[in-house]
């Protein structure tokens, strides 16, 4: 089994759900990112999601996408981010650091030089715009043993989501509802579906699953506690920031904690 | 015509999971319905009887003699019900769309003149229709998005971003992954994920035919060079695909805007601010910076201030099998004008582009020569940007005394 896989089976005997965060590199500027960032993981956040900022991320909702296009106002370097984000990941090693952006800016970057320098800090990248199709583009992540972390969707048909497990490492994200990011879903019989089609993809792998796309609350994360290993917060912290700059983030960032120790 | 969905290098499908069943599901329906010959009766009963086809092939007496050149003749998809060559497009799809069995449409528009054929086909077909349109194209544009309202669509602003195009294509693209069960992205080029950019190309493609049964008709002989301006390259595509291979000479006319500084024009050849790039759902050349970040675009003409291109055209052009070239925003002006007075024919400003192309290169061919530019649309929606373009001060004085009378 590899390390981030390793990682957060070990930390489940201990948690009934562990916590991954989100934020964006760059937003509202790359000094303060990096402070949100240090708050999560001194806080204890056991994952942590770095998205590097793209001009058309098409896979977010208009919080994100905002904050993205105002954090491309800073010029942001990947090389950078992936130096930052190391030294962050190497002072904090009982926590995962995660990148996620899309595909363009990695490809321009390239994939062989990406591996090289997410490595061996940087155990993972999301790329929502990279379908599952394409995974051999990730070859040289594999080899450098830096994760490619695949979505799930509902719907999904059984095909593709063996593709997708056959491929799976470290974590597979599970997407709770259709759309993009930052709607949450309201219905009553959410929880059930949730159930079965989680089961589904239990069936087919043993690689931790994280679901995503609506957690907001501590009440969202104890109430996915038991189905799934990771619970992953995207624009809620964001949207905390905005309302309350950097302590309304904390406070965010203690609640959803409350709920995943 | 494609392997899933490449030409060459370029093309294929990098989109969000989400969409993946509905891409699956428009593709089985897309082949299905090109296989079925009612199915192609029934989008040239609509070209014929809804949008006026064929379009005439005009030749230009006048300007060929001003030039001093070649024969020049125009291709008029001006004379498209909507004014332009969008309605062929449009007329496809929206067909399509109902035999899916889906009740809305969503689509992404620059200029505006996609949206209003989206809008068009949509009330002819009874279909709700949601038009996703930059803020900044929605300002210099505000006329088509008057008549997009008044046919019943719903037009939203888009704000993130460059608000233009390329913004208007991903807020529709987010709509599309909560909507895909009952909706069709009803794209207006032939760019984006597999099929878009070989449908779009398609449904055009009766461009270059008519213009070949035309040629063969009035000159008697093929053009030796066929000019158009790529925006997203739908026209482009359209009047090209059927020359492909043969002793035609196709010639594409990018915006070269205001100079070739960074954000000053849209062009996604001869430049080296454009690069191999993966976005918006297919790999292209795009305007970017050396982050990977797609870069800003200007154009006097909103239709072709956009920064990927159709996938095909990409692999036109490294095969050598289409020339690009491009006009600068004084020279389209300067084009638009000599062929109105010459001819009386008022062009789009997109397709000023190639009429400032092929005037250019026209004077050195020989008369017994024959070149054929695509005027993709009409001027006349263009008032507001040519007035200010060629200072005309009655205008702004009845602008005034317009908003004077209904206060």
């Amino acid at each position: 089994m590899n390390t981030l896989a390793k990682f957060i089976k070990e930390q489940r005997q201990t948690k009934p759900i562990l916590l991954m965060t989100h934020v964006i590199y760059g937003y509202p500027s790359i000094d303060e990112s990096l402070q949100m960032m240090k708050t999560l993981l001194e806080k204890g956040a056991s994952i942590l999601e770095v998205q590097f900022p793209f001009s058309d991320p098409v896979a977010d909702g208009p919080v994100i996408t905002n904050a993205c296009h105002q954090a491309l106002e800073s010029q942001p370097k990947l090389q950078q981010c992936l130096k930052d984000i190391s030294a962050l990941a190497a002072a904090f090693p009982n926590s995962k650091v995660l990148l996620m952006s899309y595909l363009n800016p990695l490809l321009q970057y390239g994939f062989k030089q990406l591996a090289e320098d997410m490595s061996p800090h940087v155990g993972g990248v999301i790329i929502p715009d990279l379908p599952i199709d394409h995974h051999k583009m990730l070859e040289p992540l594999l080899q450098a043993k830096v994760d490619p972390i695949w979505l799930i969707i509902p719907g999904m048909n059984k095909e593709r989501i063996e593709l997708v497990c056959e491929n799976a490492r470290g974590l597979l994200y599970c997407v709770s509802r259709k759309g993009v990011t930052g709607q949450g879903s309201d219905s009553q019989s959410a929880h059930q579906q949730l159930q079965q089609y989680l089961g589904e993809i239990n069936q087919h792998t043993n690689v931790p699953l994280a679901l995503g796309f609506g957690i907001s609350s501590a009440a969202d994360v104890s109430g996915i506690a038991g189905l799934v290993d990771v619970a992953v917060v995207g624009s809620a912290l964001l949207r905390a920031h905005q309302d309350g700059g950097l302590s309304g983030f904390a406070d965010k960032a203690d609640e959803l904690l409350s709920a995943a120790s | 015509m494609s392997d899933h969905g490449y030409f060459g290098q370029y093309g294929g499908s990098f989109i969000p999971e989400i969409l993946y069943s509905s891409q699956q599901q428009l593709l089985k329906h897309y082949r299905e319905a090109m296989a079925d010959p009612s199915f192609i009766a029934d989008v040239k009963r609509e070209m014929q009887q809804y949008s006026g086809r064929p379009t005439p092939l005009t030749h230009c007496a006048n300007l060929s003699a001003q030039i001093g050149g070649a024969q020049i003749y125009l291709k008029r998809e001006d004379l498209n019900h909507s004014g332009a060559h969008k309605m062929n497009n449009v007329i496809g799809q929206g067909l399509l769309t109902k035999r899916m069995g889906k009740k809305r449409v969503i689509a992404e528009t620059g200029a505006g003149q996609h949206g209003v054929a989206t809008a068009l086909i949509s009330a002819r077909l009874g279909l709700e229709c949601t038009i996703y349109m930059g803020a900044h194209d929605i300002a210099r544009q505000y006329p088509n998005v008057f008549w997009m309202k008044q046919l019943g669509a719903t037009v939203v602003p888009v704000t993130t971003g460059s608000q233009t195009l390329k913004d208007a294509l991903d807020e529709a693209l987010r709509d599309w992954t909560s909507s895909f069960e009952d909706t069709h992205y009803l794209i207006g080029t032939s760019c984006g994920c597999e099929p878009f950019p070989e449908m779009v190309a398609g449904f055009q493609s009766v461009i270059g035919e008519e213009v070949k049964e035309q040629a063969m008709a009035q000159i008697g002989a093929m053009p030796d060079k066929i000019y158009a301006c790529v925006g997203g390259g739908s026209n482009a595509c359209g009047i090209f695909l059927p020359f492909v291979g043969t002793d035609t000479e196709l010639i594409g006319i990018e915006a070269g805007g205001r100079g070739d500084g960074v954000g000053e024009h849209a062009k996604r050849f001869n430049t080296d601010q454009a690069k191999f790039g993966i976005s918006q759902g297919y790999a292209t050349m795009f305007l970017q910076d050396e982050q990977g970040q797609l870069a800003p675009t200007h154009s006097i003409s909103a239709g072709l201030d956009y920064v990927g291109v159709s996938p095909i055209l990409a692999d036109l052009s490294d095969r050598g099998l289409v020339r690009m070239s491009s006009a600068l925003d004084t020279e389209v002006v300067a084009a638009f004008k000599q062929l109105m007075l010459a001819e009386g024919i008022i062009a789009a400003m997109e397709s000023s582009h190639a009429i400032a192309g092929g005037l250019r290169e026209a004077a050195s061919l020989d008369p017994s020569q024959n070149i054929v530019i695509n005027v993709s649309g009409r001027g006349d929606k263009d008032i507001f940007t040519i007035a200010s373009a060629l200072e005309d001060e009655p205008f702004k004085d009845f602008l005034r005394s317009y908003l004077e009378g209904q206060d």
